[in-house]
């Protein structure tokens, strides 16, 4: 299972006119959502869409812009849960923009969906990581203890 | 320890039974697991029981399979926009 979403998508259109459907708030509503976006940093903005029950989701993407170069990069993180302030994801959306011969090549990354550290870390446990630090911890109190753990 | 608590509750002492590890090690791994949201903990009598939600594990996965469509079909549409609204 991918734990973060990569896509890219080549847009036969200048750099510029991509980057203006990516950060005007109107252009935004007619592909993605409805929005308050304003393509500055540290301005929070909401978007707005159908409430997903079974993902405990009210509708409202809560976010909050964190990086901007103009026509190249945007970032954004992008919260949401079940309302009343509660969060239950946690995730940031990247796009950068390439110019390209007769476009522009759009990639896009959607990554942190809350515990996904969390998620790996466990995931490398199960697959048998734990076995190698305990033995390095049995190694390392046999040299100073000369007995191992209980 | 997250295989096991798919099977049954356990308590710590019963978690860290299958691990060679001391018990504060597996009290941290617990306490990891529980702030994640992927276990809960409660304490009946003298014991600690880990129970595992399921919830964390399938929301999450959940919101990975919507989004990587989500996006798919969000791209296509400003594609279709562009296209659309403007000469190539």
């Amino acid at each position: 299972m991918a734990k973060i979403i990569k896509h890219q998508f080549f847009f036969s259109h200048p750099q510029e006119t991509v980057w203006e459907y990516l950060t005007k708030s109107e252009l935004m509503a007619q592909w993605l959502m409805k929005n308050d976006f304003q393509p500055i940093v540290g301005v929070d903005f909401q978007f707005r869409t159908g409430p997903i029950p079974s993902l405990n989701f009210d509708g409202i993407f809560y976010c909050k812009v964190l990086e901007v170069v103009p026509f190249k990069k945007l970032s954004y993180s992008w919260k949401s849960g079940p309302g009343e302030g509660k969060i239950t994801l946690d995730s940031v959306v990247i796009w950068k923009l390439e110019p390209k011969d007769k476009g522009t090549e759009v990639f896009l990354e959607h990554r942190g969906f809350a515990k996904k550290e969390n998620l790996d870390f466990y995931n490398g446990l199960l697959h048998g990581w734990v076995e190698k630090f305990q033995n390095i911890d049995k190694l390392l109190n046999a040299a100073h203890h000369g007995n191992t753990n209980s | 320890m997250l295989m096991l608590l798919s099977e049954d509750s356990l308590t710590i002492n019963s978690l860290a039974d299958n691990f060679d590890m001391s018990r504060p090690a597996v009290s941290k791994h617990i306490k990891i697991l529980d702030n994640a949201g992927f276990i809960s903990i409660q304490d009946i009598g003298r014991e600690r029981y880990c129970t595992l939600k399921k919830d964390g594990f399938e929301e999450l996965q959940a919101w990975l399979s919507y989004f990587d469509q989500f996006w798919g079909a969000k791209l296509k549409k400003l594609e279709n926009l562009l296209n659309n609204k403007l000469p190539n």
